[in-house]
């Protein structure tokens, strides 16, 4: 694939060194201020402007794949978007930095106001992150977690460990809720589609799919025995703290907010309906042990300092808390702090770079997504209009393939052995990578 | 200040005051009372020649543009005062005497309702439809009235405009202040035709259902029946003044929201008026109870009453549809405890204002919570707005000088009457312009029969509590009466 890029930034830096090895890559910037480490990449350089329709052009643009925009500058980055698009239709990707932009240009509540040069995704680093941290926060112990049709389905993955329920069960044997289904497990290393007289063993990573709330209630009656989030403390309030209170309130989670600056406080206070407000430093001992911010089930340490980040989570730790989840700004840094027991370490690069390559992995439109680092695959398939009705048991699959998911205009069914699947019926389908070729090709006679 | 200014605006104010005080003749040709044209002709000419003696001295200036706060709250405060004055001058002919006069009329435009007559069988109709007219003038706010037919105020509307109705949020629904007042009139007048048919259809007589619908609208208790609206005997007409009651004590510029742009969730979605509505609601549930078990009255009697009584004194219109004097002492604290809510900001209804109770509530909330968390933030919101500091200071001055004020008249009141509860309860009516009190000034009493200084005082009351205490309380200090050329 040709992958243009504009913008010689860290985050740039990042995607070409994941992408330089299977796709041609151009990248387009002020050459003079080119860091060093981007000579030692296979790729070929064009010096100019993302928003310069003339170097655009001349780096080819209108026969590339995806153009990626991620220059220092938000606005520099949608002109350089909305310019490409007046070249050639390709899929453009934006970096943005700022809750408004982000906004205006991909919050679905602001998407009736469409124009001709939209923008087909915009990754703005500390959304995903803070979409992230709330993943782990609210399902705990899952692996991974995707969501589909607008939240509506859910996928879960978990790992069975010693105590749990389902360890040397039949799946058939034992009783799961209506509207979940168990699409892949994981073992040793290798995904394949368990049938119903699959044994589950110890160590086992399972996949779920199914609809959202029958999930929730599988995963607290299976895998979160007493172990309910209820209270949360968030240090810093930042982008990534105001928007994460805001997730865990509506989730119905009571958060104490640390923010120490007073400016800042007033207007978390004023933006946050329920959240507590707590005007001090995330370092300062008194104010956690009086305020009690070890009794929290999770902490959450978000400040844009990665030394504050690891002091604060050392402190809470010494109160007692359980669970940490740490942001960390330099990669290099992540390491180390796993290494002195933080438990979870996240950053915003990473969850940004994870949604970049899921978008670039997944552009040939039918995967939905990616799982156990590309092993599982969700395709979307659309029945054609001249299959018949047909049931679900009778599908003759000639490779290993689950449906998860039928969406028929806006209902979602989650499929059993004698349900129907009628023409124009959206199939979300769980296979493995090996199979997906074949799975694609069988309702196409 | 330039007193040129000030004479020029009254100047005007009065000419245009002299004009509308002649209305009341048509009812009086109508109902052939030729007697009664004299005295709205007489106050109309002095409103009028008194106009242009001012405007002369003011020297026929157009120009009101630079108009400065301290002007603005000194123009407010003379208006309702000499438009008081003038709307005395035609109750001088029916023999009351001038102190009276000026009580019965600041009574009436303050919609207070408070009234000296004692006996109603001596005077034409004419007279009882001018106090009610009164009453739906001041209702919306004398100078709302004029910023919104006056071309002259158009520019120095909004300095007048917000020292008329000093509310803790400056609330303008259309860019223009001129638009905003005819909006607010459009929303008043609209209202006041619905309920004059309604009440026409629930069989009052056209002239009564005139003159109550003005004083309804207008929160302010005036009614031609001696006996007020339990005096009809037609609980249709309770309910529906009830209901036109409730009306007038919530925000008119979220009613024109809901009636004319067709929000549907403007009121709703305000919690100053969920929260009017919670009071109105619950109050009228233990009085009906209390009604119901203490007073032996029947049981749809008692819910219709009490929920009346209880939206008349919240609104602040001061109607009744049974005698509340002779209820029970617990019914009476529980008339008495809404009598200092009030209605909400921006409506016709008067008292603290159920806004600024609802701030205290919550400002006493965050203090609690303060003491518990000593470093959290805790913003006052409300309608999930976090209110600027300036603004909580100034509701809880206000709210100090509300009960400064309240406490010092009840204690000279009481001390010229002899009688603690018309101290008190008399100074709550009238600051709080409600109206009637308990006791000798019960609903089916009278304020004739107290002394001149009482009189006096009430009056006070009852001008610097429609003004809601900020033009006054900015009288109070030296400054405020630099005078510049």
């Amino acid at each position: 694939m040709d992958i243009l890029i504009y913008g010689a930034t860290e985050i740039g830096y990042m995607v070409t060194l994941r992408l330089y090895q299977e796709h041609n890559i151009t990248l387009i910037d002020d050459l003079e201020r080119l860091p060093d480490k981007f000579n030692s990449l296979d790729i070929s350089f064009m010096s100019g402007s993302g928003g310069d329709i003339d170097a655009l052009e001349k780096a080819n643009a209108s026969q590339a794949d995806i153009f990626i925009a991620c220059s220092v500058l938000d606005e520099a980055n949608i002109v350089a978007c909305w310019t490409v698009k007046k070249i050639a239709d390709i899929e453009t990707i934006c970096f943005v930095r700022t809750m408004e932009l982000y906004r205006n240009l991909a919050s679905p509540t602001w998407n009736r106001y469409e124009t001709k040069y939209d923008i087909d995704t915009v990754i703005w680093p500390e959304q995903l992150l803070t979409q992230d941290i709330f993943r782990i926060i609210s399902v705990p112990d899952a692996i991974d977690v995707e969501y589909f049709a607008g939240g509506r389905v859910k996928l879960f993955e978990y790992r069975i460990k010693e105590n749990s329920l389902l360890l040397d069960k039949k799946i058939m044997d034992y009783g799961f809720p209506q509207d979940v289904l168990i699409v892949g497990i994981t073992r040793e290393n290798t995904l394949f589609i368990p049938d119903g007289s699959t044994v589950i063993e110890l160590d086992d990573k399972v996949i779920f799919m199914g609809r959202s709330h029958a999930l929730d209630s599988l995963a607290a009656t299976i895998f979160q025995k007493g172990n309910t989030i209820k209270k949360a403390a968030i240090i810093g309030g930042g982008s990534v703290g105001s928007l994460l209170s805001e997730n865990l309130e509506k989730a119905g989670i009571r958060v104490k907010l640390i923010e120490h600056d007073k400016n800042r406080c007033v207007f978390l206070a004023d933006h946050l309906k329920k959240s507590l407000i707590l005007h001090g430093d995330g370092t300062d001992l008194e104010l956690l042990e009086g305020e009690s911010i070890g009794d929290s089930d999770v902490i959450v340490c978000v400040t844009d300092n990665d030394e504050k980040n690891l002091l604060c989570s050392l402190l809470v730790k010494q109160l007692g808390s359980e669970r940490i989840i740490t942001r960390v700004g330099n990669d290099r840094n992540a390491e180390l702090f796993e290494r002195v027991g933080i438990d979870v370490v996240v950053s915003p690069r990473d969850s940004a770079l994870k949604e970049l390559l899921n978008r670039v992995q997944t552009r040939e439109v039918d995967i939905l997504a990616l799982v156990e680092g590309g092993q599982g695959e969700i395709l979307r398939l659309k029945v054609p209009e001249d299959f018949p009705d047909t049931r679900v048991m009778d599908l003759k699959f000639q490779a290993k393939a689950i449906i998860g998911v039928i969406k028929r205009r806006r209902r979602i069914i989650i499929p059993r052995g004698d349900t129907i699947i009628r023409a124009g019926d959206m199939l979300k389908i769980f296979t493995t990578s090996v199979d997906a070729e074949l799975v694609k090709n069988l309702l196409v006679k | 200040m330039k007193i040129a200014h000030i004479l020029n605006a009254l100047g005007l104010i009065l000419i245009a005051f002299g004009a509308i005080i002649l209305t009341p003749i048509a009812v009086a040709l109508i109902e052939h009372e030729y007697s009664s044209i004299l005295p709205f002709v007489t106050a109309s000419v002095f409103s009028v020649s008194l106009g242009f003696l001012f405007q002369k001295y003011g020297g026929f200036s157009r120009n009101f543009d630079d108009l400065k706060r301290n002007e603005g709250f000194l123009i407010v405060s003379l208006s309702w005062i000499v438009t008081a004055a003038v709307g005395a001058i035609p109750y001088l002919f029916y023999g009351l005497n001038p102190l009276d006069a000026y009580f019965e009329s600041v009574s009436g435009i303050t919609t207070t309702g408070a009234t000296i007559l004692t006996d109603f069988s001596l005077y034409p109709k004419d007279f009882f439809f001018w106090r009610s007219l009164s009453q739906w003038l001041g209702g919306m706010g004398i100078i709302v009235l004029f910023v919104a037919i006056l071309p002259q105020f158009a520019v120095a509307g909004r300095q007048m405009f917000f020292a008329e109705a000093p509310g803790p949020v400056e609330e303008k629904i259309t860019p223009r202040i001129t638009h905003t007042a005819k909006a607010l009139w459009l929303v008043y007048v609209i209202l006041t035709a619905f309920e004059i048919v309604l009440l026409f259809i629930a069989g009052m007589p056209l002239y009564d259902a005139v003159c109550n619908a003005l004083s309804t609208m207008a929160a302010g208790g005036f009614s031609p029946h001696p006996q007020s609206i339990m005096g009809y005997h037609n609980s249709i007409v309770t309910w529906i003044v009830t209901c036109f009651m409730f009306l007038a004590g919530s925000n008119f510029a979220l009613q024109y929201r809901l009636l004319i742009q067709g929000k549907s969730d403007a009121l709703v979605k305000s919690e100053e008026f969920r929260f009017y509505a919670f009071i109105v609601i619950s109050a009228s549930l233990v009085l009906s109870a209390v009604l119901f078990f203490g007073n032996r009255i029947g049981m749809l009697d008692s819910i219709r009453d009490s929920l009346f009584q209880i939206v008349s004194i919240i609104t602040t219109a001061g109607f009744s549809s049974a005698d509340f004097a002779l209820w029970s002492v617990a019914a009476q604290t529980i008339l008495f405890t809404v009598m200092l809510v009030g209605g909400c900001a921006g409506s016709a209804g008067g008292g603290i204002k159920v806004v600024r109770v609802l701030f205290g509530i919550k400002y006493l909330k965050r203090e609690v919570s303060q003491i518990i968390h000593p470093q959290a933030v805790l913003p006052v919101k409300l309608d999930h707005k976090t209110v600027p500091d300036d603004t909580c200071r100034q509701i809880l001055g206000f709210l100090l000088f509300y009960i400064v004020m309240m406490m010092g008249s009840a204690l000279a009141v009481t001390v010229i009457e002899g009688d603690g509860a018309v101290g008190l309860v008399g100074t709550a009516a009238t600051i709080g312009n409600i109206g009637p009190g308990f006791g000798e000034i019960g609903p089916m009493g009278s304020f004739g029969g107290l002394s001149i200084p009482t009189k006096m005082i009430f009056i006070v009351n009852m001008i610097v509590g429609r003004l809601e205490l900020i033009p006054f309380l900015a009288m109070l200090h030296p400054d405020f009466w630099s005078i510049r050329k």
